[in-house]
């Protein structure tokens, strides 16, 4: 048997034959060399067969003096395929375009990772990848290689020891090592330091800086607590006195609070309503009708669509309308007061440092008027109430 | 009586010099498959192809092939190979008919 493989390679047709005498054509295609096979009989004057591609063209010639009809039924092999795919070039050329979009897309920067450092390092590290031109949507051939990126990091950027760059598919990996410098002590000028309100010194401690007060002394707002002169009389030397003055100052609050109140909460119950916005035009998509609940509010949200960098006039909305109840709260007496001191606490605990420690709370004035409780509360609140004071520079003697 | 004289040379010479028969006669040598291939080679020729018979020339008389079905697989110059159903093969002997 011949190998059909090859027969496929060069191409193969099937040839129907009908006419008068077809074994005598047959004998005549043998004898002149060509090749046919699978010869198969359709009824009384017909006979189809294969043959060569090549050999195709020649028969008709035979044909002729045989006075026989030749029709060419069924084409086989790579020549023919070939053909489609000529035919089909549209698909080899997308094909093709589509490859190379993937090569192009994958020669693209699509990532830049920072590890390892500080915000404000990061910043700096990214405006110095921009000047380099590694930005994301940049191709990767106009680029610095990796070992010129991290040269040129670590030289023009001071703050970094060490910077690994690593290219990893389309991104580019960026390990970083800060120098780790200490902090530099805060430059004070000379100062003194003093009150800043009315107070009595509870406790003192004191860095720098003459002590001019004592526990209990009562200090007015101005006074120097802590002098920045020291030194002998004559030898004096000015520094920044540091310390902290801890005195005990007086606050009065005035607090007034319902005994019942009204306020909206919701329970829980919504609806949501999804539209698209043409210009003015308001067309709902999801939630129709109205909600089941009367007492509402609504929350709307409008998104704009974007194509590439220009908004769309369509827009995305969306409606939550959320159901709500008024509630009512009673206090008794006794709650209200609790609460009206805390309150006052809270307020206080705004106006002051935060190391301040409320040490007592008094009651001065306690009413219940109108539905409400007023009460007038003091408190005692020990805080620090050193603030510097630059010394006013002295003319040289 | 030369062209019986020649025969009759060579088939002397095939027997006392153990050659093939076929080479040395020019006769048909046919290979068959059980019932289903035929392999005939030293032909001279289609006579006639249905798929119930085959006819061959031989250079002496034909050779009929009955049987059903049939599919020439391979057509050389000199070989045929068929596929089929065989069910007879037959020699038909040159009909010197016309002697009276």
């Amino acid at each position: 048997m011949k190998n059909q493989w090859i027969e496929f390679l060069s191409g193969k047709v099937t040839v129907r034959v009908s006419g008068r005498g077809i074994e005598r054509f047959l004998n005549v295609l043998i004898r002149n060399g060509l090749n046919i096979w699978n010869v198969k009989r359709h009824g009384t004057e017909t006979v189809t067969f294969t043959m060569r591609l090549a050999d195709a063209l020649k028969i008709r010639k035979y044909a002729r003096e045989k006075e026989c009809s030749i029709t060419f039924l069924k084409r086989a092999g790579m020549p023919f395929l070939f053909k489609r795919l000529l035919k089909n070039s549209g698909f080899i050329g997308g094909a093709i375009l589509f490859l190379l979009i993937i090569m192009f897309l994958s020669n693209v920067i699509w990532g830049i990772e920072i590890k390892g450092a500080k915000p404000a390092t990061e910043y700096q590290i990214r405006k110095e990848l921009d000047k380099m031109g590694v930005k994301i949507g940049k191709v990767q051939f106009f680029v610095d290689n990796v070992e010129g990126i991290q040269r040129n990091l670590t030289n023009n950027i001071g703050n970094l020891t060490w910077v690994g760059v690593e290219l990893k598919g389309t991104t580019y990996h960026l390990q970083v090592v800060e120098k780790k410098e200490p902090e530099k002590p805060e430059q004070l000028a000379p100062r003194n330091l003093v009150a800043k309100k009315k107070a009595v010194i509870s406790s003192m401690f004191v860095e720098t800086g003459q002590k001019k007060v004592d526990i209990n002394d009562h200090v007015q707002p101005g006074q120097v607590l802590v002098s920045g002169v020291i030194g002998k009389e004559g030898q004096t030397q000015q520094v920044a006195a540091v310390g902290e003055v801890w005195g005990e100052t007086w606050y009065r609050s005035h607090v007034e609070l319902p005994l019942e109140t009204n306020f909206f909460v919701f329970n829980g119950q919504e609806k949501r309503k999804h539209s698209i916005i043409l210009g003015n035009l308001e067309i709902p998509i999801w939630g129709f009708g109205e909600p089941e609940f009367k007492e509402y509010e609504s929350d709307k949200n409008v998104k704009s669509i974007h194509f590439l960098k220009w908004e769309l006039p369509i827009s995305i909305g969306n409606e939550t309308l959320r159901a709500r109840e008024e509630v009512t709260r009673t206090y008794t007496k006794k709650e209200a007061e609790k609460i009206a001191i805390d309150l006052a606490k809270n307020k206080i605990k705004n106006e002051v440092d935060e190391e301040a420690i409320i040490k007592d709370e008094k009651i001065l004035h306690k009413e219940l008027k109108n539905g409400k409780v007023i009460l007038d509360i003091h408190f005692k609140i020990i805080e620090n109430i050193a603030v510097g004071q630059p010394i006013p520079k002295e003319t040289p003697e | 009586m030369a062209k019986k004289w020649g025969l009759r040379v060579r088939n002397w010479m095939a027997q006392k010099m153990d050659l093939p028969q076929d080479v040395m006669m020019d006769l048909p040598r046919i290979t068959m498959i059980g019932q289903i291939h035929i392999y005939i080679e030293n032909h001279r020729g289609l006579i006639t192809f249905t798929d119930k018979e085959l006819r061959l020339l031989l250079k002496q008389g034909q050779l009929q092939i009955r049987g059903n079905s049939f599919v020439i697989k391979t057509i050389l110059p000199e070989e045929i190979l068929l596929e089929g159903k065989i069910d007879q093969v037959l020699y038909i002997n040159e009909n010197p008919g016309g002697t009276k």
